[in-house]
């Protein structure tokens, strides 16, 4: 990732080059704003310059990036000629026996532009290397329609970051090390911080027990929102640990279990840690097996307690896109579109086959509704023979359902999932919590030892 | 003198040849049970999992399998639940509901006690155990045998399970078996519930849980599909192949580990990430290798051998002490209310 960044610096620095229009990769700039500790903005003379010259490169790097994007844009194409092609059929359809086989598009709203532009965005960017940071940001900023700061955004992450920076110095943190960086991170969201010489505190972020599912307010589920009060759930608090990992470069995953997220990390020694953000605790895996609702098929599916790939987390990014556009606007064809890059991306990913699920649902009703049967009724809902493109709606629709069912997915009720939730309290996952923190705060010990062994080693 | 020298010579000299024979012969019955199996593995027409059993108990009791009986006790258990499936109405509205009905047969032929009404006379039908004792086969493989449960109705987590497939297949249904640390179960899938499982040793409906939590059980192992995956049949073959070079090497516990290798790499074809499998397979190419003079080569294929171990923990696998796994087994009549599928019944 590094090397791509100090290949791709040329590039900016040539003015007259004449870029291609389309956006290029925001992440970038996101490395060169660490003034703490990262040598990042040094640029090695790259040995290569000799045989090629500097301008030879910059002309090979260019000609790539423009036949990635050539490759995306036309893909891209294809994927709307394809949705075109389905939607005019459906259509055609219509005409004949008068019935809409497609929801009723709320494109006409204002605010749907503003969720357009992010799917856009999203559509063209690295799968690989993108930023948590901007994306999710965008991706609430558009349920705001584009009335969120972005600069003040950035600004509370940096300082946040350089807070978590100094403290991490003060404490004698080895400054490279990934678990002592996660180990910070994790401070930082479940215990009061102070700096040295400082007389501002800061306080743990705490779990919002009132609609944690954002049913009642989807922003509830927000990282801004987190920011703004403190207060958080199972969604936001783990996006805002990936931002802070983003933005002082440490190593960290999103994980996923029944109705909860969560994030995990990897130490020096290999050894996986799970932390549970909600109330600041180290978890067991069998913790989260216990839960009681996950079946052996959904971990042979890998649909949970996997740490994610950076596409894989893309594709629950479109899903909480699609998400806000549900709670805002309701089902169609944006919807449709969303959930299918996030399933090409990651087709397992549990969220959007649930939300592709719900879709096909509301699309079915709404097409029963028109013909005047109620698919509850068996009876009537044999009525739908005459309609054939009906039909096919209902086995995509059961079909979907089938999925979902042998990728291993059981319905866990809101109270199981509380009581499991709090049952992190009980003595046993106390333990547990000890252990894991004990473990990562002696191997911290070890390495801050290391290093300092080191340094000695080199000032001699 | 001499005369009775040469007799007694000759008389040695016979009864050598004929242990010989019999050993001869036995491994015989090894060898055709290997092809039996393999045989259903080449050409799916010819899988029969009753057979597959039977084949390899016959083999380690030397031909001495009566497999005429066991197949009339097959026969009247089937026909039990035949009459089961007549006579009662399942609480099961779903499309499922002949498939349902009759692994539910099947479940309390092996569990229920049931009363029979023959010739205006009522009889009790007892069903079938658990057997506390050498649950491992360590005294006598037989412990471990179908034909050994259908003589005592009494059997272990690999008898019962074995014995529950055997009676689905009659009535032409599938049971797939599942495994856990040293132990097996069933799995089925229905459209109400999904797959739920089967505990045969406890006649429990346990939800998933209880194996993953139970600490026994790495992550990776449920991922990879060591543990706890519905197994095909041809996967279940493998099974009882292994069950077959288990049981060689107790008949004969200084052979060469040819006949071992066979199973093992069939077995393993069939189905990559079967822990038992790879492990026989390790320890026997272990035992070779020690025998290997030549120090190049004895160093050489025990860094081939360090790989295989890692593959085995890479998957998941750990080893699960003996005394552990009764405990575990135990804690689920203990903690039945946590560990019990409620929806189930």
């Amino acid at each position: 990732m590094k090397t791509l960044f100090f290949l791709l610096i040329p590039l900016f620095t040539f003015s007259q080059v004449e870029l291609p229009t389309a956006p290029q990769p925001t992440q970038i700039q996101h490395y060169g704003n660490q003034g703490l500790g990262n040598p990042n903005g040094i640029q090695p003379p790259n040995p290569m310059n000799i045989f090629y010259g500097t301008e030879e490169k910059q002309r090979q790097q260019l000609q790539n990036q423009q036949i990635i994007q050539e490759v995306q844009q036309h893909q891209k194409q294809q994927l709307e000629a394809q949705n075109q092609i389905k939607k005019e059929l459906r259509e055609l359809n219509s005409q004949n026996d008068g019935i809409n086989y497609n929801l009723p598009s709320h494109s006409n709203l204002i605010g749907v532009k503003y969720y357009e532009d992010v799917y856009n965005n999203m559509l063209v960017l690295d799968e690989t290397n993108y930023s948590v940071k901007d994306i999710n940001f965008n991706i609430e900023n558009a349920y705001f329609e584009n009335a969120l700061e972005k600069a003040e955004f950035d600004k509370t992450i940096k300082q946040t970051a350089e807070f978590i920076l100094a403290k991490m110095k003060e404490l004698n943190y080895d400054l490279n090390s990934n678990s002592a960086k996660n180990y910070m991170i994790f401070q930082y969201f479940s215990e009061t911080l102070q700096l040295k010489g400082f007389k501002t505190k800061h306080f743990p972020l705490t779990y919002d027990f009132e609609d944690y599912r954002g049913e009642k307010n989807w922003a509830k589920m927000f990282v801004t929102k987190l920011l703004r009060t403190g207060t958080g759930q199972c969604h936001s608090m783990p996006l805002l640990y990936l931002t802070i990992a983003e933005e002082i470069n440490a190593k960290a995953f999103l994980s996923i279990c029944p109705n909860h997220s969560y994030i995990k990390f990897q130490d020096e020694k290999g050894k996986w840690y799970n932390l549970e953000l909600t109330n600041g605790m180290f978890t067991a895996s069998s913790f989260i097996l216990n839960s009681g609702f996950i079946k052996a098929e959904a971990m042979q599916n890998n649909i949970y307690m996997q740490n994610f790939s950076k596409k894989e987390l893309l594709s629950q990014l479109y899903t909480d896109l699609a998400m806000g556009y549900i709670h805002k606007f309701g089902y169609d064809e944006f919807v449709e579109k969303t959930i299918k890059k996030a399933l090409d991306l990651y087709p397992n990913n549990i969220n959007a086959n649930m939300v592709k699920a719900n879709y096909d649902t509301v699309r079915f009703q709404y097409v029963m509704k028109q013909i005047g049967i109620n698919p509850e009724n068996k009876q009537e809902l044999q009525g739908i023979r005459n309609f054939p493109q009906a039909i096919a709606l209902l086995n995509e629709t059961n079909e979907q359902y089938q999925k979902i069912d042998d990728l291993g997915f059981q319905q866990m009720p809101a109270e199981a999932y509380e009581k499991w939730l709090g049952s992190l309290q009980t003595t046993k996952n106390k333990q547990d919590n000890e252990k894991e923190k004990e473990a990562l705060q002696r191997l911290t010990k070890v390495l801050n030892e290391a290093k300092r062994k080191m340094d000695l080693k080199n000032k001699q | 003198m001499s005369k009775y020298k040469l007799l007694l010579l000759l008389f040695f000299l016979s009864t050598f040849c004929a242990t010989a024979q019999n050993v001869e012969k036995q491994e015989e019955l090894f060898e055709q049970s290997y092809a039996l199996l393999n045989n259903m593995l080449v050409d799916e027409n010819n899988y029969s999992f009753k057979k597959a059993v039977f084949s390899v108990e016959n083999a380690y009791l030397g031909n001495k399998l009566d497999t005429l009986n066991c197949n009339r006790q097959i026969k009247l258990l089937n026909n039990l639940t035949i009459s089961l499936i007549k006579e009662r109405v399942l609480n099961y509205t779903e499309r499922d509901l002949e498939k349902v009905s009759k692994w539910a047969s099947v479940f309390q032929v092996m569990h229920d006690t049931i009363p029979i009404n023959y010739n205006d006379k009522l009889y009790k039908y007892e069903p079938f155990g658990y057997d506390f004792n050498d649950v491992f086969g360590h005294n006598t493989r037989e412990n471990l045998f179908v034909s050994k449960l259908l003589a005592t109705r009494k059997g272990n987590c690999h008898s019962l399970p074995y014995l529950y497939k055997i009676l689905c297949e009659e009535l032409g249904v599938n049971a797939n078996l599942a495994l856990a640390p040293n132990h097996v179960y069933i799995k089925h899938k229905n459209i109400k519930e999904g797959w739920y499982n089967t505990e045969l040793t406890s006649g429990i409906f346990p939800i998933d849980a209880w194996i993953m939590a139970s600490g026994f059980v790495h992550i990776d192992a449920i991922s990879n599909g060591v543990y706890m995956k519905a197994l095909t049949n041809r996967e279940s073959i493998a099974l009882v192949m292994i069950d077959l070079a288990d049981n060689y090497n107790v008949k004969f516990p200084n052979n060469d580990g040819t006949f071992i290798l066979k199973c093992c790499q069939t077995a393993i074809k069939e189905y990559p990430n079967f822990a038992t499998a790879l492990i026989l397979k390790a320890e026997t190419r272990y035992k070779q290798i020690e025998k290997i003079e030549d120090k190049q080569k004895h160093d050489l294929e025990f860094k081939e051998l360090e790989k295989e171990y890692a593959f085995i923990h890479k998957i998941g696998y750990r080893n699960m002490p003996e005394d552990m796994y009764l405990n575990w087994l135990v804690s689920l009549k203990t903690e039945r209310n946590k560990y019990e599928n409620k929806s189930h019944n």
